[in-house]
């Protein structure tokens, strides 16, 4: 058994053979912003989910318009192959993978491990920020097909179908809202969507190397907990990072044709006055 | 009270930086924080583990000689934004009083404008290290 959709992986070994061809873009995404500038895969640029990809006044991200700026001035064409890695087995390169889908770019790849693995094996980084000359990047009309809103989300908990829960199990179970010893941040409320399973994102990937686990071992996670791929999934998590992990492997390595992320997640959903919650 | 002149002056550094130049400056504050000394690995080794996408932070303090508060971090150097905000606590409240370092209002830092070059979520966890300081401060200071 392979994964449904491998073309969208590539590993370290091809990310060394490939970071200097013109065809191709690597990014790094990190959830760390600063470890770009302490090194970085040799001709990677970067992208920071919260200085990139955000929307500067209102809870969105970037308009089209904006996205398209930000991907002529990395020199991206519509036909470029962008490859995205970073820190936290690849959390926020997910998130990265998942706006450029939304705004059309279907041809984007995971580098596996992320940069755990590429430390791991001893590759270069290096501190050049590298530059690229400006394109003339044409963004489609955003996919709202890998996009929940709050309203849908409410739908699919009264239908009763399946809603992934990816976070830790204690804000699964209201326990926290974040993290021991800090600001419960973001969230008037704890606990989880009426009807959401609890699959922790982390138990997609091995920790040892940040890869994605066999095809097998993910089937039998998600399917295993009643996630299977008949019906639409939306997945969650706190403000929508962690679930695009979970997204990317329901979509691409175990093929579920229809997958959203709701990114609103559980500062929205906390937060939203009338919504029904579960402990 | 004011705060600590040191921690002042940390704040009134950044008020004049451009972003870019608050994040160097933040890689800079990371990358000179000062290992854990030895003698406190034992009880780094104790830590409890914290829940999967959290950055361990793990803080221990004694008194100086002249009754200060001195604070030792061990933070990962995969998370350099968060070593990097540590530090400044560190730097700018390394020798101050009991009395001072609770007095240190959760919002000090605005001036500086993080936001311009940090999000919300790590300033929520800048004020998160500075009231687990106040608490560890309180029980060293007592002791």
């Amino acid at each position: 058994m392979s994964y449904v959709h491998p073309e969208y992986l590539v590993d370290t070994e091809w990310v060394a053979a490939h970071s200097n061809d013109p065809d191709v873009r690597i990014i790094e995404s990190d959830e760390d912003a600063l470890l770009y500038a302490i090194g970085h895969i040799p001709n990677a640029a970067q992208v920071d989910w919260f200085s990139t990809l955000q929307h500067t006044l209102r809870r969105d991200f970037l308009t089209r318009e904006k996205f398209e700026e930000v991907a002529s001035k990395l020199g991206i064409t519509n036909d470029t192959t962008v490859v995205f890695y970073g820190d936290k087995s690849n959390w926020f390169a997910c998130y990265a993978l998942w706006l450029f889908q939304y705004y059309g770019h279907k041809n984007v790849r995971i580098m596996n491990g992320g940069r755990l693995k590429w430390e791991q094996e001893n590759r270069p980084l290096v501190k050049d920020v590298p530059s690229f000359s400006e394109t003339k990047y044409k963004a489609k009309k955003a996919d709202k097909s890998i996009r929940a809103f709050r309203n849908e989300v409410l739908k699919q908990s009264n239908a009763k179908k399946p809603l992934v829960d990816v976070r830790s199990p204690k804000e699964y179970s209201g326990e926290l809202i974040s993290m021991p010893n800090y600001p419960q941040e973001g969230a008037t409320r704890g606990g989880h969507i009426p009807g959401a399973v609890s699959i922790p994102w982390a138990q997609a990937v091995n920790e040892a190397d940040a890869t994605f686990k066999t095809p097998e071992e993910l089937r039998a996670l998600y399917e295993g907990k009643g996630i299977k791929p008949n019906e639409e999934v939306i997945a969650y998590c706190r403000i929508g990072e962690r679930s695009s992990l979970t997204w990317f492997v329901l979509k691409y390595l175990l093929g579920y044709p229809d997958v959203k992320n709701y990114d609103g997640s559980w500062t929205e959903w906390g937060n939203l006055v009338d919504a029904p919650i579960e402990k | 009270m004011p705060i600590p002149p040191q921690l002042q002056e940390i704040v009134d550094d950044f008020t004049t930086m451009t972003r870019e130049e608050k994040l160097e400056t933040l890689i800079g504050y990371a990358e000179t924080m000062q290992p854990l000394p030895e003698r406190f690995r034992e009880a780094r080794s104790k830590m409890e583990a914290v829940p999967e996408c959290m950055t361990p932070v793990f803080m221990i303090a004694e008194k100086d000689t002249n009754g200060g508060i001195v604070f030792y971090l061990d933070i990962p150097p995969q998370s350099p934004t968060v070593r990097g905000l540590a530090s400044i606590l560190t730097n700018g409240l390394n020798g101050s009083t009991l009395e001072e370092i609770i007095s240190v209002p959760a919002d000090f830092f605005l001036p500086m404008k993080l936001d311009e070059a940090v999000s919300q979520q790590r300033l929520n966890g800048f004020m998160g290290v500075l009231a687990h300081m106040k608490q560890v401060a309180v029980r060293v200071g007592s002791e």
